[in-house]
């Protein structure tokens, strides 16, 4: 839940995310889920001649699993919090796999 | 369906409801594009779509053929996009027929493998293995 | 998989008391927290960069990125091949779990 929590806290904020068929998407961040599934709002296209069928949409819904990367706005995020964060995330986890 | 959003134990659940009923773009993953009514979804995002249209590009030009009403398997779908009407409307591209952008989209596609042909030859020859992934790049 | 704690152990009482070494797979990536590192990617992609963040899935957030496309084309004259890497930096970037390979950590990073 580490990467779902991150992303509600980046709704708001203008993010590209790149797909695994190579089309880029830039737009306001509107929603995750638990799958991260991605919404945005107010999209732009990279290379949109290329891509006519984005012309007529103005917002979308990603699918998580088709999503590459994910460009994030560097000041919106606090790398310190983030890496505690993963420590913190990663250890429960650990723990209940052992024990199990 | 309208049973359980109350009781929205889905997010996905939450981020599709102001879709319902609205007309959407709909990439798939062998990237083919519908055009339809959003009537219903699920937390996996299976789709059910009303008074759908299969849309091809090529080039400057589209064309629409209706296809009813699809449910698509969520597992399908890249992303899904409301219409903005007043874009559809305005859009720098030409519709033709369907049958039209058909042909156009074959002979794009044959003069494509036709290249595509002769590359994978000449990888061949370097010993490099050759997947014929033509769309499926997930 | 599950090697010293006895199974009857409730997950509480079997937290491992010292995280700095490592155990299983993912105990490289948590001690490359906050380091260089490289990732490599399907479709011929290549990452550099500062580890913030992971998951069990291998999804990362990566900082000061820079990421290295490989293709291979053919001269069809000479059939010589031709292999372009194409580089571009990232400030931040999110990379999806399913498409990572392989994650090596700063030692053979640099």
């Amino acid at each position: 839940m580490l990467f779902y929590s991150f992303f509600k806290t980046l709704v708001g904020q203008a993010v590209t995310v790149e797909l695994k068929n190579d089309l880029s998407v830039t737009g306001t961040l509107v929603s995750v889920d638990q799958f991260l599934n991605i919404k945005l709002d107010n999209i732009r296209v990279d290379n949109e001649s290329e891509n006519p069928h984005m012309m007529s949409v103005k917002n979308c819904f990603i699918r998580g699993s088709v999503v590459r990367y994910v460009h994030l706005p560097p000041a919106a995020i606090d790398t310190a919090l983030l890496q505690d964060a993963a420590r913190r995330e990663i250890q429960p986890s650990t723990a209940a796999v052992r024990g199990a | 369906m309208s049973s359980f959003i109350p009781n929205q134990i889905f997010t996905t659940s939450g981020s599709l409801i102001d879709l319902l009923d609205k007309r959407l773009m709909v990439v798939l993953r062998d990237g083919r594009k519908i055009i339809g009514f959003l009537r219903s979804y699920d937390q996996f995002a299976n789709l059910v779509l009303q008074d759908s249209v299969e849309r091809i590009y090529v080039k400057n030009f589209y064309g629409d053929i209706d296809r009813g009403v699809f449910l698509i398997r969520g597992e399908n779908v890249v992303l899904l996009g409301e219409i903005d009407n007043i874009k559809d409307d305005d859009l720098p591209l030409t519709q033709l027929s369907f049958e039209e952008v058909v042909r156009m989209r074959k002979e794009e596609a044959d003069d494509r493998q036709k290249k595509e042909r002769l590359r994978n030859q000449l990888l061949h020859n370097h010993g490099f293995s050759v997947d014929f992934l033509d769309t499926d790049l997930y | 998989m599950s090697t010293a704690a006895s199974p009857a152990a409730p997950a509480a009482t079997t937290n491992p008391p010292v995280q700095s070494s490592v155990e299983e797979p993912l105990d490289l990536v948590r001690l490359s927290l906050d380091e260089n590192i490289y990732v490599k990617l399907r479709g011929d992609r290549e990452l550099r960069g500062k580890l913030h963040a992971f998951d069990q899935h291998l999804n990362m957030v990566l900082g000061d990125v820079e990421e290295n496309v490989t293709h291979v084309d053919l001269n069809p004259e000479t059939q010589e091949e031709i292999v372009r890497t194409t580089s571009r930096k990232v400030d931040m970037l999110f990379v999806r779990g399913d498409g990572v390979i392989l994650v090596s950590p700063p030692a053979k990073a640099v």
